[in-house]
């Protein structure tokens, strides 16, 4: 097959970064493949994507797409007509309000003839399935829909290859699938080469070829299968194993003969055959029924009836809550579902009012009520002591017991110094502190969040890593050390690693600091595998809240619902379905215990 | 605290005025507020007023929002009145304080200019009622074309006005965000003096400004992936067309300059009727 794309000894690095983000990278690309590039972050993958658009330009090697050198300014717009790159953020990309304009946008560039540009739109809405918001403004699409359009945008230029340059890691599970439904249709029907870069495991699997990489090389390259057979060598590069190899690794070591697959389907049909050749044609797991709801204590939520419609009044209201009812008990480690636009978010804004309860509000009056008419039913909200339905609340109070972690809190960062971000709210909350007790306090919150206080005290927010720039954040809402601690998608956009050490920090607090944790998220296995309860948010309404182990096994309403479910639950439902029932197994390892405890159960009898 | 910033002032309808093209409905506000300023008597301006009328009825939006247009000039309005009542010179005066006086030609010329004020501010606000930010950024990018010619930089300036119209949702978006979460950390932006306040909002602004950086570097990197580079050979899609509503548009428009005219000419004094009347008594 004709090579596309072949680099040679590649080799960049940024101006006033030590090291090389690129070193030695030697790889060819066939016309037609599917690859996924994986790596920590870091690991250049970034970089190579730019490179081989020629937005950055090698210090040394070769570097040649179509047999043109792309290290030749001259050839730069030409190597992008036929190199087309969607990048992270959907909202950075986007230089039009009306999408049929923003995907005209290249087309345009490169001097296409109106009639031919309107047969382009066309043409690249419909292969991202599209067509009906050709003049929609992006501002009012979901994440995955705006990606989309992103990749439509790209798609008008006629690439040959399309980069995804981590173009799912801002994305819901729903938008995810969505974008990469409509590549992976783009490679198979229309032959268009793909290189994927991704931090979802998962995401890598469904690529021809895997390419990983490490510290700017190129460590491992192969099929998922061979790549994914290698699971020790992966955790060395920073990486994590996708959970459903974790699985097969923990039944490997208990004897049974699995192999290497990466679809839950092939992975049940490896269990049964396991079993049937052991003459176990159908058993049930013991199964514990989850613990009684938590124990009240002094710090429980109550949301009651809670309704919350944006921009009221006027053409654009969008209701966004419709009549919630949630408690939350004291010490919980609570889990809040739901897509994007679920409302999930609104939600938990509610419970450091940060938005008010209508009779909370100055203004509020209490509406007359007719005669003959039942009275309105008011929302309310009770945090351990504090009404928030009560005008004469202590809001700032109510603020400093429970803390609210913001999606990516880096960005909220705005200090000179880390000491000085994480006091900023520590001083607003005590104005009488003193001196001494505020470093004591600061210097204790970044300690409990990993973060050496002496080496870090007196350095800019600005100069960390990303993922100390999220723990600097998180210790400047703890600082004040509240009850109550809310994240809202602690873990979005971190690699694989970095999303386990997040989870890992939310524990220890949750132990050591803070006694309730709640944290908002659309990823099902994490919340599957962290949380006591789970309550799931769909169309501004609680679908339902239960343990974990309960609600996965309603794995076919939530699918329902365009949730995703947790991959043990999938796994669960095909065993199912040939009589082998395992119930309440949310993480990988109880999962893998209860298969491996029927399988004993068959050598016994 | 902006929940409320609906972006803009258009009003969503389906309506004659919001069918019009762009550039006509740019060069037909020019034209009304020329002949606000020509027209020099009480009939001519009532001509004008039943345009503004007829506009409003076409444009099916509601009286209320284009009523409430007025209070964001009211201070100058205020202003500009006091200055002419107390200031204008005149025969009939009613009382008088050093310089200051007040005339009866400096009521009837405060009103006038009070009545032209209003009418102006009211055509604008139908424009922006009724035309979405994106094809007013369409119409001012075609209506300038001929600047080209002097190497005006039309296109750049037209990608500028439609980046920055594509980012202030984004923006405000990102603000809200923002400032809940300082919020969050007990930040307090409503009490204090000015100059509290204004140190309550760094948290915000610095921020706000390293991500519009942040966004302008990503967006300036997905233009040149897009094979942006500069306006050489590039083509249009978008053409905007003249219809048969410009047409009548065009008509109504050319009836108004010719009643102006002819009630500027056979009625020059700028109410004669009022004058004969107040004078009599």
């Amino acid at each position: 097959m004709e090579n596309i794309i072949e680099a040679q000894n590649l080799k960049y690095s940024y101006s006033g970064q030590e090291g090389c983000a690129i070193k030695d990278v030697s790889f060819t690309v066939a016309r037609g493949e599917f690859i996924s590039v994986i790596g920590h972050n870091g690991s250049g993958k970034s970089t190579l994507a730019r490179l081989i658009n020629g937005l950055l330009e090698p210090d040394g090697g070769k570097l040649t797409v179509l047999g043109m050198d792309v290290c030749d300014g001259k050839n730069a717009v030409e190597v992008r007509k036929h190199v087309g790159v969607v990048f992270q953020n959907p909202d950075n990309q986007m230089v039009a309000s009306i999408v049929e304009d923003d995907i005209a946008f290249g087309p345009e560039n490169i001097g296409v003839e109106r009639e031919e540009i309107g047969k382009r739109i066309d043409w690249a809405l419909s292969a991202v399935g599209m067509e009906q918001y050709r003049h929609s403004t992006p501002a009012r699409l979901s994440g995955g829909q705006k990606q989309r359009i992103a990749v439509a945008g790209v798609l008008a230029i006629k690439p040959d290859v399309l980069i995804l340059d981590e173009s799912t890691a801002m994305l819901d599970p729903k938008g995810r699938r969505e974008v990469i439904e409509v590549v992976r249709r783009l490679n198979r029907e229309e032959g268009m080469t793909v290189i994927l870069i991704t931090h979802f495991m998962e995401e890598a699997l469904l690529a021809e070829r895997t390419i990983v990489m490490n510290r700017g090389e190129i460590a491992l390259s192969g099929t998922p299968e061979e790549i994914f057979k290698r699971g020790d060598a992966l955790e060395t590069f920073n990486l994590s194993l996708p959970r459903i190899s974790v699985i097969c690794k923990n039944l490997r070591a208990a004897g049974m003969e699995i192999a290497d697959v990466l679809k839950p389907e092939e992975l049940a049909l490896e269990i049964l055959k396991n079993l049937n050749n052991r003459g176990i044609y159908g058993g049930q797991s013991s199964f514990s029924p989850p613990a009684q709801p938590q124990t009240r204590g002094d710090w429980d939520i109550d949301i009651k009836n809670l309704a919350f419609t944006y921009s009221k009044k006027s053409p654009f209201a969008t209701r966004a809550l419709n009549g919630v009812n949630l408690s939350i008990c004291d010490g919980e480690f609570f889990g809040i579902i739901g897509h994007t636009g679920s409302g999930k978010s609104t939600l938990v804004q509610h419970l450091n009012a940060l938005i008010k309860l209508p009779q909370a509000e100055k203004k509020y009056r209490k509406p007359k009520v007719k005669k003959g008419r039942p009275a309105p039913v008011l929302p309310s909200i009770t945090v351990g002591k504090f009404d928030l339905a009560d005008k004469k609340t202590d809001f700032k109070a109510l603020r400093a017991s429970v803390g609210m972690v913001f999606q990516y809190p880096e960005y909220q960062l705005f200090a000179e110094t880390v000491f000085a971000d994480v006091a900023f709210g520590l001083k607003n909350f005590n104005k009488k502190l003193s001196d001494a007790e505020t470093e004591q306090a600061v210097k204790n919150s970044l300690e409990i969040v990993g973060l050496n206080y002496e080496e870090v005290k007196d350095k800019s927010p600005f100069d960390l890593s990303g993922g100390q720039k999220r723990r600097v954040a998180i210790a400047g809402v703890i600082v004040t050390r509240p009850h109550i601690l809310i994240l809202d998608e602690p873990a979005a956009g971190l690699d694989p690693k970095g999303k386990k050490e997040i989870m890992e920090l939310l524990h220890k607090l949750h132990r050591e600091w803070c006694k309730t944790v709640i944290i908002v998220s659309h990823d099902m296995d994490e919340v599957a595998e962290n949380c006591t309860r789970v309550a799931v948010i769909s169309g501004g309404e609680v679908f339902a809240c239960d343990s974990p182990a309960n609600l996965f096994t309603r794995a076919s309403e939530l699918s329902a619902l365009g949730l995703d479910v947790p991959l043990t639950a999938k796994i669960s439902t095909y065993l199912g379905q040939n009589g082998i029932i395992i119930r309440g197994a949310c993480t990988v390892k109880e999962f893998s215990d209860k298969v491996i405890e029927i399988y004993e159960g068959g050598k016994n009898a | 605290m902006l929940n409320d910033v609906t972006f803009g002032q258009y009003y969503p309808a389906d309506s004659f005025v919001h069918r019009l093209d762009p550039r006509f409905k740019l060069l037909a506000l020019i034209g009304f507020i020329v002949l606000l300023f020509v027209a020099n008597n009480f009939y001519s301006l009532a001509a004008c007023a039943i345009m503004l009328i007829i506009t409003v009825i076409a444009a099916r939006v509601p009286v209320g929002s284009v009523l409430r247009s007025i209070k964001g000039i009211i201070f100058i309005l205020v202003f500009t009145g006091i200055l002419n009542i107390f200031f204008h010179s005149g025969q009939t005066v009613y009382w008088q304080w050093g310089i200051l006086k007040v005339t009866l030609e400096g009521i009837i010329f405060t009103v006038f200019l009070m009545f032209r004020l209003f009418f102006l501010v009211m055509a604008s606000s139908i424009l922006t009622l009724t035309t979405t930010p994106v094809s007013l950024t369409d119409g001012i990018e075609s209506l300038l074309k001929p600047l080209t010619l002097i190497k005006f930089p039309v296109h750049e300036l037209a990608l500028i006005m439609s980046i920055a119209l594509r980012f202030i949702p984004t923006l405000i978006d990102e603000t809200n965000r923002i400032i809940s979460a300082q919020k969050a950390r007990g930040a307090d932006f409503e009490s204090g003096n000015i100059f509290k306040r204004i140190r309550a909002m760094v948290p915000i602004l610095i921020p706000l400004l390293i991500s519009a950086f942040r966004r302008a570097e990503e967006l300036g990197d997905a233009m040149d992936a897009r094979c942006y580079s500069g306006s050489k050979n590039r083509t249009k899609y978008k053409k905007l067309r003249f219809g048969w509503r410009d047409l009548v548009a065009f008509l109504l428009i050319g009836a108004l300059i010719a009643g102006v005219v002819l009630l500027n000419l056979y009625c020059f004094d700028i109410c004669p009727q009022i004058y004969r009347f107040i004078r009599v008594y």
